[in-house]
């Protein structure tokens, strides 16, 4: 992972370093000039082990979730990055002919089009490796020729249906891998002779062949002998895990290819990693003979290394996103934390007071304990996380099992250093406030224990707040409503609703009266629906932190509403539970208390339900995705067997092929679907873009005039998808595009370089005209095309790019372009998995690879949950913040209410009632949290999954997971049982006598 | 008044906190009679409150025997002790240890709460209790909307509702001014006098032990006056 939101790791890791050192020399110095201070700070952290340990564990919180996160983006980078190394070796740079390099292009994972590669001549080889003799950086120059087709070995009858084909020229390999055995034994082209190969070890095992055995190459329709005299463990670059290699000058006579090549490789000096380095110097140095010459210099192992960072970044990002939760959650519980440290200290705190300590004394003696507590807390919760991503990443591990990603952790100090000091920034700026806001104590009141007043509303600092912040929230509507900030808007319309209930006190108005409708009108406004939001900001940008904010605000809104009505809610609590026997004396106690302390059990409740309800969200998405892949016959089309088959030996017309075949028959299918794809240039007309590579799609009427793909949006004239299938049949120039290729807000990974449609987003009602230009570099043909609708987000097999007719893409080519991929549409009688195999058999010469189209979804459904679960498992360490909290505060109440217990314990409480009534008390915030958080964000997940059904998605449907709801409730009720129930024990162990003994 | 409701035998407490052993009582033997009001007095740290504590069951005892109203308090199990401290017995406290999140009568209703009244007739007769002791009309304030003399009016209505056979006072004037304090006792004293409950204060104040029946002097963990003064 090299970026956080766009900042670079190095440099903020540095920017946090000098933060972290400056931080820590100015309270070293000024702890060495209070040193009393110092030791009355210190001192204070062993007085009561418990606490500390809950201190410790909701400080870590941040640091252990920054850690968690950027070490599981660290181990997707790590692995992307070995697995892309892997295939690419020593390669930097490979020349090539224009418009091949199409790695920009968003595809659909399920899909694998390739093109026959354009070939040049060998000539151009010279050139470039005379050019480059005289750049330094550039360690080897060598001509090359990679082909994919399908291999046979008769004797096993064992088969791939594409594997890379290399032809090398041995004398210019110097500087690249080198082909060993398994006895580490270097294998030399050179050595071979014409119809020799040596293969790799997983072709070897795969087809079961060793040296002396005879293979079968499809490189075109007629199959070639070639004899195995060699298996190489690695070196075969750049290729995939099933290649072989062959001297470059049989590889041309077998294509027919004398004195052409498709690929010059180039090699920096430097190891594999350090070698992309050169990669701007090798690419200037090429940049003059590239133009004119159709070739192009790609710089693959830089875009690897870029690809797998951005990948690593994408999850950091998503996992920081919802994190962001976790993490204001662990902000408020260090607040919480200091202010009861506080008020357990007040009457110590007031009598230093008294006696002559300064109140920017009391904020050193706080700061000194907070930076001791932050300092281990950090580097508990950096550790932790690294744990924690382990275990993140495991998971991850066998989601993408299906994928054929190894994923190997990997451990990167950077990001643990970056994770303990932005954690420990965070945390220690969180106490430097709350030790302001306890140093601000009346000297006489904190001795006699009297409870601080509330800040009047009267005085000249309430009068001011009530006026500067409906102000202010104006202001920043009017910046959201012109500049067309949807965020800002919307945060300027809560400072007013904010700000007016402090006005309407000076008033008079009642505070509950004033302070509910606040409440509701924040939950009402953050969770209005989309499409009501853009009736009123018709223009206005989205962003990410939209998501973030609407919890903070609902939860915000919905605390102030439940806690100055508290006492209704308790009142009808008693009223409700007070007639079980023996439970009213109890239920009097632990319900009084909480309301007492609004602010303990606000900040509470804003907590645990903030974490339920991220927990929440989760929940209702990865429902809603369930179910969508549970129609999988809406994401497939209709179809269900699809194919892929080489381009060295395409089937000419499927139809009679499957006629000829002696066990399939033709009328057993339904129809079948072909696509036939060709490697063109594109931009929007009217834009200023510049020409992309991609691959379009060509289909045929059986597709057009059976595919039940919906449409997220349709062009004006169309009323039904059915109307637009037909008529990209039937009117010259038409396309459909993906839902990837139009905008949507807050588009998170995509790549700023791939070419995307602009004008318009996915949300937006309605469609304009939009015109594609499509140029052919080969026939140099080119085409207009009018996008007459953009497919829903769940049409899974499109190709994840444009489809025209075939004719279309015919016209471009100027010739019949040969589908390579198909779609089987199979009668009812007929089985998916045995008609795939038997396809696969039947067309093992044209490479053919088949999937049943249900399964791979279920697969894909499979790993899209495990992925959810992750998210749902990452959001539910928030829920430590949570528990923690309430431990906090049934720790503190125990100590603060010793002596009242023993009034209790005096008046005949026995010690199950007084550790029942501490489980009640934090059994109301827990529970209250906990529905609070399914409310909210049963109702935020509503606005979503409308939003995103609306937006391309239209299998999502908004469900309730009451299973999971159930599950969450009860993990977060029993864990803040747990958490209580050891303070709540103590209580009860109070011997009346002593706790007496106290006045 | 001929009946002991209280007898203490040979009683000893003593503290140890592993550095320092305290014999806060060294041997008492008491007995003190159904509807008498005892004040104990004595100075700092001579074991008046540790005898209080023992004898309403509040703290155990290290030797001897504690009798209240023929039950061995001493040997009874925690549940059973807290059980009969509940229904027969008052406490009133120097710092009144009202719970301040509870208002006047709700303070008052959960001693009645506490032996399973049902809520409303608790609500009632804390009422009537807050009446008795000139209360009316208050019920609602918390203890922080009232004065030392109230809260502890209060406290004593919390003591005297269930209709207890002994109270328990603990310096019940301590922080109170001279005038509270004598409105209080006369209250206490009234009280006594009407529902023939046993009263136990402990206290410094020599006026306020002078109200009662009979002073008990302590000293270093004895008993070294009983002093019968007929009606005070």
């Amino acid at each position: 992972m090299e970026k956080l939101f766009g900042i670079p790791m190095n440099q903020l890791m540095v920017a946090l370093l000098i933060i972290f050192g400056v931080g820590i020399a100015v309270m070293a110095l000024i702890a060495l000039r209070n040193r009393v201070l110092l030791k009355m700070a210190v001192r204070n952290i062993p007085r009561r082990r418990t606490q500390t340990i809950l201190v410790v564990l909701g400080l870590m919180m941040a640091s252990l979730l920054f850690s968690a996160s950027f070490s599981t983006g660290d181990t997707l980078t790590h692995s992307i990055r070995l697995e892309a190394l892997a295939e690419i070796g020593e390669v930097d740079v490979i020349v090539q002919t224009e418009g091949q390099d199409v790695s920009n292009q968003d595809f659909d994972p399920t899909q694998d089009f390739s093109e026959k590669p354009s070939y040049f001549a060998q000539t151009y080889f010279e050139t470039v490796r005379e050019r480059l003799s005289s750049v330094p950086e550039v360690e080897g120059v060598a001509p090359l020729i990679s082909e994919v087709a399908p291999v046979l070995a008769p004797t096993t009858r064992l088969s791939e249906p594409q594997i890379d084909i290399l032809g090398y020229a041995q004398e210019w390999m110097d500087g690249f891998d080198r082909l060993v055995d398994s006895e580490g034994n270097t294998l030399s082209v050179s050595g071979l002779t014409a119809g020799q190969v040596y293969v790799s070890s997983e072709i070897s095992q795969k087809l079961e062949v060793g040296s002396g055995d005879t293979i079968m190459v499809f490189l075109g329709p007629l199959p070639t002998d070639l004899e195995v005299v060699g298996v190489y463990e690695k070196g075969a670059n750049p290729a995939g895990k099933l290649s072989l290699v062959m001297p470059l000058s049989d590889l041309q006579t077998l294509t027919g290819t004398e004195g052409m090549i498709d690929s010059i490789i180039i090699t920096n000096k430097g190891d594999v990693l350090q070698g992309s380095r050169h990669t701007d110097v090798v690419l200037s140095s090429l940049a003059p003979l590239m133009e004119g010459n159709d070739l192009e210099a790609v710089p693959v192992k830089r875009d690897a290394i870029d690809v797998a960072n951005e990948a690593g970044s994408i999850f950091s990002t998503i996992f920081l996103i919802f994190g962001q939760f976790s993490i204001a959650a662990g902000i408020l519980l260090i607040f919480l934390i200091f202010v009861m440290l506080a008020a357990e200290r007040k009457r110590e705190l007031g009598i230093a007071r008294a006696v002559g300590m300064q109140r920017n004394h009391v904020v050193r003696l706080f700061a000194f304990e907070g930076a001791v507590y932050s300092l281990i807390a950090a580097a508990v919760g950096a550790l932790l996380g690294v744990a924690v991503a382990w275990i993140m990443v495991r998971i991850i591990g066998i989601a993408f099992g299906q994928m054929d990603l190894n994923l190997t952790f990997a451990l990167n100090w950077r990001s643990v250093i970056i994770a303990y000091t932005l954690g420990m920034a965070i945390t220690f700026a969180v106490v430097l406030i709350s030790s302001w806001r306890v140093s601000r104590l009346n000297i006489v009141r904190a001795i006699r224990d009297i409870p601080e007043p509330s800040i009047s509303s009267k005085t000249m600092k309430g009068l001011l707040l009530a006026v500067m912040v409906p102000v202010l929230g104006l202001m920043l509507t009017v910046v959201g409503v012109q500049g067309d900030q949807m965020t800002a808007f919307l945060l300027g319309v809560s400072l007013v609703i904010i700000g007016l209930p402090l006005l309407a006190r000076r008033f008079g108005l009642p505070d509950r009266a004033v302070f509910t409708l606040a409440g509701l009108g924040l939950v009402v406004l953050w969770l209005l629906p989309t499409d009501v939001r853009s009736s009123i900001l018709p223009d206005a940008q989205e962003g990410m932190e939209l998501f973030f904010l609407s919890g903070i605000m609902i939860i915000l809104g919905a605390v102030w509403t439940v806690i100055y009505n508290s006492d209704l809610l308790l009142a009808a609590i008693v009223r409700v539970f007070g007639r079980i026997r023996g439970l009213p004396p109890v239920l009097k106690t632990a319900v009084s208390y909480p309301m007492k302390n609004r602010f303990r059990t606000g900040m509470t409740l804003a907590m645990f339900s903030l974490v339920v309800f991220t927990i929440m969200v989760i929940s209702f998405f990865s429902h809603s995705m369930s179910i969508m892949f549970e129609d999988t016959e809406r994401l497939s089309g209709g179809f269900h067997i699809r194919a892929n088959t080489s381009y060295a030996n395409p089937i000419a017309d499927i139809q009679t092929a499957i006629d000829e075949t002696d066990d399939l028959v033709l009328n057993d299918f339904q129809t079948i679907g072909s696509f036939a794809g060709a490697r063109v240039k594109v931009n929007q007309e009217g834009t200023d873009q510049k020409l992309s590579d991609f691959y379009i799609q060509g289909v045929n009427t059986d597709y057009t005039d059976n595919v039940t793909y919906d449409f997220a949006m349709m062009a004006q004239g169309y009323d039904s998808p059915r109307q637009v299938w037909q008529a990209l049949q039937d009117e010259s120039g038409a396309v459909v595009v993906s839902s990837m290729l139009v905008p949507v807000e807050g588009n998170l990974g995509v790549d700023p370089d791939a070419f995307r449609l602009e004008g318009f987003r996915l949300t937006d009602g309605t469609m304009p005209e939009i015109y594609i230009q499509v140029y052919d570099p080969i026939t140099e043909n080119e085409q207009r095309l009018r996008v007459i609708g953009v497919l829903d987000q769940s049409a899974f097999y499109t190709g994840g790019g444009m489809i025209t007719s075939q004719e279309n893409v015919n016209t471009l080519r100027s010739q019949v372009v040969l589908p390579q991929s198909y779609m089987f549409w199979l009668k009812d009688s007929l089985d998916a998995e045995a008609t795939a195999k038997a396809l696969e058999s039947h067309f093992l010469e044209n490479g053919m690879q088949t999937e049943v189209m249900a399964d791979e979804i279920r697969q894909n459904a499979s790993a899209t949950g495990m992925m959810f679960n992750l998210f749902q498992g990452f959001m539910g360490l928030g829920l430590v913040v949570g528990v923690a909290a309430l431990g906090v505060i049934a720790a503190r109440s125990v100590v603060e209410r010793r002596q009242q217990i023993g009034v209790l314990r005096a008046l005949g409480f026995q010690k199950s009632m007084v550790q029942l009534s501490f489980l009640l008390e934090s059994s109301f915030i827990a529970l209250l949290g906990i529905v609070l958080g399914i409310a909210l964000g049963s109702g935020l997940s509503y606005n979503l999954i409308a939003e995103m059904s609306s937006g391309g998605f239209e299998g999502m449907t908004y469900q309730v997971p009451w299973l999971n709801i159930v599950v969450v409730a009860i993990i977060a009720y029993g864990a803040s049982l747990l958490t209580t129930y050891l303070p709540a024990r103590q209580a009860s162990k109070v011997y009346p006598a002593k706790a007496l003994r106290y006045e | 008044m001929e009946e002991a409701i209280i007898k203490a035998t040979g009683v000893h407490k003593t503290y140890d906190t592993g550095k320092l052993t305290v014999n806060a009582l060294k041997g008492v033997d008491l007995s003190i009679q159904r509807g008498e009001m005892v004040a104990v007095m004595g100075p700092s740290g001579c074991g008046k409150t540790t005898l209080l504590n023992v004898l309403s069951g509040i703290d155990d005892v290290t030797q001897g025997q504690v009798v209240i109203d023929n039950s061995f308090i001493d040997q009874m199990p925690d549940k059973a002790c807290t059980r009969y401290r509940a229904e027969k017995m008052g406490f009133v406290f120097q710092a009144y240890n009202l719970l301040p999140v509870l208002s006047a009568v709700e303070n008052v209703e959960l001693s009645l709460l506490v032996v399973g009244v049902k809520p409303g007739d608790a609500r009632r007769q804390a009422q009537e209790a807050l009446a008795l002791v000139g209360l009316a009309g208050e019920e609602h304030k918390r203890p922080m909307e009232m004065s030392g003399g109230q809260q502890q009016r209060v406290a004593i209505a919390r003591a005297l509702v269930n209709n207890p056979a002994i109270v328990w006072a603990d310096e019940p004037t301590g922080n109170l001014d001279s005038e509270t304090s004598v409105e209080v006792m006369d209250l206490l004293r009234r009280l006594n006098k009407e529902k023939l409950q046993t009263f136990v204060i402990v206290t410094h104040d020599i006026a306020v032990g002078r109200r009662g029946d009979r002073i008990i002097r302590m000293a270093d963990g004895g008993i070294v006056e009983d002093l019968y003064l007929g009606d005070g």
